[in-house]
């Protein structure tokens, strides 16, 4: 496969975002940035989206890769968002240029050290991949559901995963919101958890929708830098903003 | 300084009628516990009126309303015990008659039960009695398991932040119970007093 | 006194600015500030929706569109948005009001807590809580011991002689006389009933039942029971009205309403009614089975199995969404004397005052029943039904006892019993049949009230023919297998 340029990647996460998470088949060409429409050529002749009557559709082959570009921007925006701290800076630009960083195999090490979350902090579903279905767990995470928790371990809330809103008010009313400190307790026949001085008892479902931090943000970048492979190393550098350890 | 208006505080409430005397429409005064689920607030309930409402160790033990006096300072105040509310969002039933309650029987004094040791999870639902301009009290309760957890609050420092009355008990054992009273009596008269105004 | 003033809590630039326009268009009157009422509806309150439609229906689809334009602005829903800021705002608080002292270590509640949760330790202390509470407290104890004193001496030698004595002695006619001490006399039937048998298991099980509750015990075992409770379509949370049925179906019936889902309240309603017999039946059912362990084990599977297998065919058939286990675990407590025996006593109270008008009402019925021979008639239909599922005639009575009231069946029962009219197979059969029998009048009255008629009468109809018929294949299999007990 061909490597795709940045900018490239960027219209294929475009055409995604307008075509298959809108249920259309295809997008005008008309809805597409001028500034944007510059790799159209290259993406045309890779084979990878067609033209017809003005309007742009990907293909088979376009549609895997653009899938993986959504996830990666949605892996990356996770990263920044519950490892780094960087919560109200989040910024589409810097999520972009981060999901460019993650080149195949690195979003599935991210992706494991994330916990393989469901949902971007925008709600927004992230395409799973094999490492998803797998639950492949790394030595040490960043971030876990509580239900893989192990017992006695503890973290503070990153985010709840609420495929309905009754289910997040619930979540809300036991005060299970980011930052809260949340250990396990049991996890075995029901899921006990502490939340400040409470304890929780609930189902698996449940469990599997909150995520837990389990490291400070200063501690993050040492722990990504040795679960990754090489490549990730590059990460570190390229971003001189990476909270260094204290 | 004031940031938000005091809109909609105390509609319809009856006007200043004096200590001890009975509100125009012959209706005592009205006090309404609420609060998350076990949190004590029966046992309040019960050592205020006297009488006994089941109290046990789970939650959504009171489904129904309960209603009862206290003579407090020489007048008789009604106490009304709720079932256990989150937030003024219901998603239960109970909750949702908890919440009738204070938005169709306008007490004069809203009491909020919490349980001290988890204080955190507990202000939000005060915002939110706050916030809908309902006179609020707020009762630290369990204030035993809160300093067997190691926890000290600072009552006084409470009561200015959040602009109400804040007291500490331990509804089991009675201790500042007393205080309570005396506190909502103070509450109850000044609050019928300042709607008219 | 100068009071200090609450001044609400600020949200973001543009919620405040949503919450001030919507604040202008509301002219109606909500007994709560606008600012709330602004809230509410921007997180989506239904309620607060009707009522704004009803006090301000000028300006609802301006307000509508305010509510749509701030949810499209944020990526999560607002109730959520909300709340994290009011618990930013709590935090903020907490860190300026709270001192943390050093941490206490974990005492032994905690690490009793954590046995009963444990799924060995848990189920262990389970059984011994059935067994030490239920079995022996409630069934040896209460239904045997304390019973057979009362009923045996108090009322057997000393009320009852000395009442019908006294009655022959005032009342002329022997139809009166009957009224109040013959078969189905107010006081020999109706009174004793309720005194000598009842009060003492009720009483004894209204204890353990308080200590149980006070104690903090049933979440955890809520949080046990919650996979096996999802496979008859509830969640470890009916826990609470299904051992509150144990006391009264009635008043469990009423707790139905802390459940969530309404598939959730009509499963528990009908397990309720069929399979959870109240503390009277099951004290009476251990005093007469604790003869035999095997009658005892068979009507435990027995009433088990029922409850799990209709349970189950329930979930498949009532539409719905699934349950969902949420449940905070207190710590454990200390349960409090002065507490136990004021909840003893309110329940016992209640109780009584449901039950006695009842209990006279069925022996004046019984009475009048047997007078123009009505009741005869009863009886003879009943008859077949009752040689049906494999008993001696005589119980019929008691089935006509149970549809006034569980308990008044169970007392019946009892009595049979003891004039040594229902023994072996026949005997759990008909404790069988009996606990999963008609659920009384006043638990037909509360379903009707919680759950609407046409459920309260769909699950009657069930349950009728349905008892008789697990009478029948349980007297099938047993006289076919041989069993003697
Ligand atoms: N240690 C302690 N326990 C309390 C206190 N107040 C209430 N409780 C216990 O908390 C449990 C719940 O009380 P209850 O009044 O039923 O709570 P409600 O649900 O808010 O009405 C009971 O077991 C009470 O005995 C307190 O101040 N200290
Ligand atoms: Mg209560
Ligand atoms: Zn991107
Ligand atoms: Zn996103
Ligand atoms: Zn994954």
């Amino acid at each position: 496969m061909m490597e795709l340029e940045e900018k490239a990647e960027e219209l294929l996460e475009t055409l995604w975002l307008g075509t298959e998470e809108r249920n259309e088949e295809s997008l005008p060409l008309e809805n597409i940035a001028e500034a944007e429409k510059e790799p159209l050529s290259q993406l045309l002749k890779a084979g990878y989206i067609a033209l017809s009557d003005d309007r742009v559709r990907l293909t088979e082959r376009g549609r895997t890769i653009a899938r993986n570009v959504v996830r990666r921007h949605r892996l990356a925006e996770r990263l920044l968002v519950d490892v780094l701290g960087t919560g109200g800076m989040l910024t589409h630009e810097k999520a972009c240029r981060f999901e460019h960083l993650l080149d195949r195999g690195l979003d599935e090490s991210i992706c494991a050290l994330l916990g393989h979350p469901k949902i971007c902090p925008h709600g927004k579903p992230i395409p799973p991949g094999k490492c998803c279905q797998l639950k492949r767990t790394p030595a040490r995470k960043l971030v876990s559901s509580l239900s893989q928790l192990a017992q006695g371990q503890m973290g503070k809330v990153a985010y709840v995963y609420a495929s309905e809103s009754g289910k997040l008010q619930k979540l809300m009313a036991m005060g299970i919101l980011p930052g809260a400190p949340i250990t396990l307790i049991q996890s075995f026949p029901s899921y006990v958890f502490k939340v400040g001085e409470t304890q929780f008892a609930v189902d698996k479902e449940i469990a599997d929708s909150i995520y837990v931090r389990l490291v400070e943000p200063e501690d993050a970048g040492e722990i990504i830098e040795k679960e990754l492979p090489e490549p990730g190393r590059k990460l570190r550098w390229r971003f001189g903003w990476w909270p260094r350890r204290k | 300084m004031r940031l938000w208006p005091r809109i909609g505080r105390g509609f319809g409430r009856g006007g200043c009628h004096g200590g001890g005397v009975r509100l125009g429409d012959g209706r005592l005064r009205k006090v309404g516990v609420v609060g998350s689920p076990n949190v004590g607030k029966s046992v309040v309930f019960n050592n205020l009126t006297g009488a006994y409402v089941t109290v046990s160790n789970y939650p959504g033990t009171t489904v129904d309303i309960s209603r009862g006096k206290a003579k407090i300072d020489g007048e008789e105040i009604e106490i009304v015990d709720t079932p256990g509310m989150y937030s003024l969002l219901p998603i239960s039933e109970e909750e949702r008659v908890a919440r009738l309650i204070l938005f169709q029987e306008k007490p004069e004094v809203v009491l909020h039960v919490v349980d001290a040791k988890n204080l955190e999870r507990m202000l939000p639902l005060t915002l939110q009695l706050i916030e809908a301009g309902l006179p609020v009290m707020l009762d630290l309760n369990m204030m035993d398991e809160a300093e067997a957890a190691g926890i000290e609050i600072d009552v006084k420092r409470l009561e200015r932040e959040l602009g109400i009355p804040v007291v500490a008990t331990v509804a089991t054992t009675g201790r500042g119970m007393e205080t309570l009273r005396r506190r909502l009596a103070e509450y109850v008269r000044s609050r019928s007093c300042a709607v008219a105004v | 006194m100068s009071e200090a003033e609450a001044v609400p809590l600020r949200y973001d630039e543009f919620l405040e600015a949503a919450l001030s326009r919507i604040g202008g268009l509301l002219k109606g009157h909500y007994g709560i500030s606008r600012r709330a009422v602004g809230l509410l509806l921007l997180q989506g309150d239904p309620q607060m929706e009707r009522e704004v439609k009803k006090r301000d229906a000028a300006s609802y689809s301006l307000l509508q569109e305010i509510v749509s334009q701030a949810r499209a602005h944020y990526n999560q829903p607002l109730s959520y948005v909300i709340a994290l800021r009011r618990q930013q705002e709590a935090r903020r608080l907490v860190s300026a009001v709270v001192t943390l002292r050093g941490k206490r270590r974990p005492g032994f509640a905690e690490w009793l807590s954590r046995a009963m949760m444990h799924p060995v330790s848990g189920s262990l202390i389970l059984l011994l809580v059935l067994y030490f509470g239920l079995y022996q407290f409630v069934g040896v104890f209460g239904a045997g011991v304390v019973v057979d004193f009362i009923e045996g001496t108090v009322f057997g030698e000393w009320v009852n002689p000395w009442v019908t004595e006294l009655v022959r002695g005032f009342i002329p006619f022997q139809v009166l006389q009957d009224l109040f001490v013959g078969d189905y006399g107010v006081i020999t039937l109706g009174l004793s009933y309720a005194f000598a048998i009842i009060l003492p298991i009720v009483a004894t099980f209204f204890l353990v039942f308080s200590i149980i509750e006070d104690s903090g015990y049933l979440p955890r075992l809520a949080m046990l029971i919650d996979r096996v409770f999802k496979a008859i379509g509830l969640s470890g949370r009916a826990v609470i009205p299904m051992v509150l049925g144990f006391g009264c179906d009635t008043m469990a019936t009423i707790v139905t309403r802390t459940q969530e889902t309404r598939r959730e309240r009509i499963i528990t309603t009908l397990l309720l009614a069929l399979a959870i017999p109240c503390s009277a039946q099951l004290g009476v059912i251990f005093a007469i089975l604790s003869g035999s362990g095997m009658a005892l084990l068979i009507w435990a599977v027995t009433v088990a199995l029922v409850l799990l297998l209709v349970g189950y065919l329930a979930s498949k058939v009532i539409p719905g969404e699934r349950a969902s286990f949420y449940m905070e675990v207190p710590p454990l407590r200390l349960p409090k004397l002065t507490n136990i025996l004021a909840k003893t006593y309110s329940r016992l109270q209640w109780y009584f005052v449901e039950v006695l008008p009842l209990f006279i009402l069925a022996s004046v019925l019984l009475w009048l029943g047997d007078l123009s021979g009505l009741f005869g008639l009863v009886i003879g239909g009943l008859e077949p039904l009752v040689k049906f599922i494999g008993l001696p005639p005589e119980t019929a009575v008691v089935f006509l006892y149970g549809f006034f009231r569980r308990d008044f069946g169970a007392a019946g029962l009892y009595d049979l019993h003891s004039a040594g009219a229902l023994m072996g197979v026949p005997l759990v059969v008909a404790a069988v049949t009996l606990t999963l029998f008609i659920p009384c009048i006043a638990q037909l009255l509360v379903m009707w009230k919680e759950r609407g008629a046409k459920t309260a009468l769909a699950i009657a109809a069930f349950i009728f023919p349905f008892a008789f018929l697990i009478g029948f294949v349980l007297n099938l299999i047993l006289t076919r297998l041989g069993v003697s007990l």
